[in-house]
């Protein structure tokens, strides 16, 4: 048996996808960047393959993507986390419909990206160098509230009132920000949901600049907490798909890349 | 502040200055393989300028700070003209000091070469010709005078279609004729001034087989050296860098002939327009050819804007001749200053056709509002013609690096996967 595999080394965790060749996904797992990514890259990889029962010289390819891409020397080739995204959305959101737009927040930055039918990148938008509104924030929002991150959720749905606006989606200024409002009476709850109402807001806009179309795909770690779902769903109207692979989508699809490079490669063997 | 720590201080700043070009420059190099023999000259003229000080021109120098400033009318009144613009985040961190930090890191830079009396060859400066184009620069203009330095305001009207704008600037340019050899202690003749708009045309004329020769396909020469080449004209001595691109454009043409491909052969091809890159901010050409992508033209203001329309001169005579200078310089101009972008829009539309692009980058410095407002309708006419673009927002400074370079790269594959889809 052959298989493929796909690492996406992002800024705050590593994600491994292992797949065969029916590009179906056998197995993925999730891990923290921490310091030496490399190390943990490398790591989770073998620890999914021990899981998996799937020996190293049995994976034909492997391609990676994410910020780490080009240090993990031991991938047979790297691709950008906009391609990987749009290929693995169109694949894993397929039951759902024709998906033409992707939203993706990740722990530092969003992305918005509009495919074709085939899962070809046809416009994307990413925020600017700023990691307002992303995973770290909401990181940082939670440290700051003492709740846990998969308490956000809970706690979106929890609100009484209306929630506060939150002005500064800002990584760095939320801790002054959430304690001046705090201070000024709000409940958890209401601040809870005005983070995520702020965080849908900037991320609805960056997805009109590339247009909205078809079926919506929402991934990324963050796409897991369930009361940002329901905020990005009212300010978009429209209901989003969130995949079971929500975290690993871009894993995925550079998986699937690495099996179509493998039988590239193998089709200009034959061919030489 | 003590003349101990001011001289340590300018002793840093020349350091982290020499360094971020020397990075710049081992990343041109040795990051791409078979650099053309004839590009040696210009990695060892910024080598020699930026990293070691060595001064490359003598003479009054005038520092200028825009494209739209006649170097002929310089070079005739005895001047050797210089342009400041700069590209070093040093520059910019020092510039900060006297501008809004939101404001252009490109106005910021430039500021701060004048206020850090860096090169030391620049010391000896006659004064500088400040262009009265966007906000920032115009009220640089006057932080350079608080700095003490002479500085002549040329004035150029918003508007370029228009007999009343083309009048206003004919009269600007007319006085700053006037007024050069006070700066240059030169003075302006018919003779003078024919012989610099004669030196100034063979200079172009080298400059245009070079850009030519970059419709080939595939490329013949990277876009980073390109960039380097436009670059090393805001203050190589006219007649050496002509002979330069001469020799460059000799061995392109061999490469030519041999059917050499400086990229992959089907690398996309880009076309880069917005802010200009300036060394050593070379950071987003970099990234596109590290990704795979080969820039084959570029509109912008540092390197293909400021050399491809010639001077055309009715009558020898003073008059006419300096008037036929000043319309050289307005009527092809297609800053964003201007109110309409009419002419950007066709000379990218033309621009991509003749140099069979695939897509576009839109570079705009944070804090150049009129670059960021022009991008919507560029983008719009780009789109329309069926032209892909992306648009990219940056500064001076490294830390964006990571963030762009998926940007790039996730651009370049699309281009890649669009034209598979053609076929």
């Amino acid at each position: 048996m052959t298989y493929y595999a796909g690492i996406d080394i992002g800024s705050t965790a590593i994600k491994t996808v292992l797949i065969d060749d029916g590009e179906e996904l056998l197995d993925s797992r999730t891990a923290p960047t921490g310091s030496h990514f490399h190390h943990s890259a490398l790591d989770a990889f073998e620890v999914m393959l021990g899981k998996a029962g799937v020996a190293r010289e049995d994976v034909a390819f492997i391609t990676a993507t994410g910020y780490g891409r080009k240090l993990f020397r031991e991938a047979d080739e790297s691709i950008s986390e906009i391609t990987a995204n749009a290929i693995g959305a169109k694949k894993a959101g397929a039951a759902f419909g024709d998906v033409r737009t992707i939203i993706n927040i990740g722990g530092q930055d969003s992305k918005a990206i509009r495919v074709d039918d085939e899962g070809n990148v046809v416009q994307f938008a990413m925020n600017d160098k700023c990691a307002a509104g992303t995973g770290r924030f909401l990181d940082m929002a939670a440290r700051n509230l003492e709740i846990d991150l998969e308490e956000l959720g809970t706690y979106h749905f929890m609100l009484k009132g209306a929630p506060p606006p939150i002005n500064s989606t800002c990584a760095v200024f939320a801790e002054s920000e959430l304690i001046g409002l705090l201070a000024n009476g709000h409940s958890k709850e209401e601040i809870v949901a005005g983070i995520h109402y702020s965080i849908a807001k900037r991320t609805v806009r960056l997805a009109k600049r590339v247009g909205v179309d078809g079926r919506v795909y929402f991934d990324g770690g963050p796409a897991l907490n369930r009361g940002l779902v329901a905020a990005m769903e009212e300010e978009l109207m429209t209901e989003l798909v969130i995949p079971e692979i929500a975290q690993v989508t871009t894993a995925y699809g550079a998986a699937i890349l690495a099996r179509e490079a493998a039988l590239d490669e193998c089709e200009e063997g034959h061919g030489t | 502040m003590s003349e101990t720590q001011h001289l340590r201080r300018q002793e840093l700043t020349a350091k982290q200055h020499a360094r971020e070009a020397a990075e710049t420059l081992t990343r041109l190099e040795d990051g791409f393989p078979d650099n053309p023999e004839a590009m040696s000259y210009f990695y060892d003229l910024f080598r020699r300028t930026f990293c070691e000080n060595e001064p490359v021109q003598t003479g009054p120098l005038v520092g200028t700070t825009c494209i739209q400033v006649p170097d002929e009318l310089v070079r005739a009144a005895g001047g050797v003209p210089v342009r400041l613009c700069n590209g070093a985040h040093t520059m910019d961190q020092v510039g900060a000091e006297f501008m809004p930090s939101k404001s252009c890191p490109l106005v910021k830079a430039t500021l701060g070469v004048l206020h850090s009396d860096l090169p030391e060859w620049l010391k000896g400066l006659k004064g500088v010709v400040n262009v009265t184009t966007c906000d920032q620069k115009r009220k640089a203009g006057s932080l350079m005078e608080e700095g003490g330095y002479a500085v002549h305001h040329l004035e150029i009207p918003p508007a370029k279609d228009s007999e009343p704008a083309r009048n206003y600037w004919r009269e600007s340019v007319r006085d700053f004729a006037k007024a050069l050899p006070e700066l240059t202690g030169g003075k302006l003749t018919r003779r003078s001034l024919r012989d610099a708009i004669l030196e100034n045309g063979r200079a172009q004329q080298a400059y245009r087989r070079f850009h030519r020769l970059r419709r080939e396909k595939p490329a013949l020469l990277l876009g980073k050296d390109a960039f380097l080449v436009g670059n090393a004209f805001f203050f190589d001595d006219l007649d050496r860098w002509t002979e330069a691109v001469e020799a460059l454009v000799a061995e392109l043409e061999q490469r030519h002939a041999d059917g050499f491909s400086a990229a992959q052969k089907r690398a996309p091809r880009i076309l880069f327009t917005g802010s200009p890159p300036v060394f050593p901010n070379l950071k987003v050409p970099l990234l596109i050819e590290q990704a795979g992508g080969v820039i084959v033209a570029d509109e912008t203001c540092s390197s293909n804007r400021m050399l491809y329309d010639a001077v055309t001169v009715d009558e020898w005579n003073l008059y006419d001749m300096v008037d036929a200078v000043a319309d050289r310089y307005l009527k092809p101009c297609t800053c964003p200053i201007f109110t309409s972008d009419a002419d950007r829009k066709r000379r990218l539309l033309e621009m991509a056709k003749e140099f069979q692009v695939d897509g576009v980058v839109y570079q705009t410095f944070a804090g150049c509002q009129v670059f960021e407002m022009e991008h919507r309708s560029i983008n719009q006419t780009l789109d329309a013609a069926g032209i892909p673009s992306l648009y990219v927002e940056t500064d001076y400074s490294p830390d964006d690096v990571g963030q762009l370079s998926t940007r790039v790269e996730a651009f370049i594959e699309s281009l890649k996967t669009r034209r598979r889809r053609a076929r």
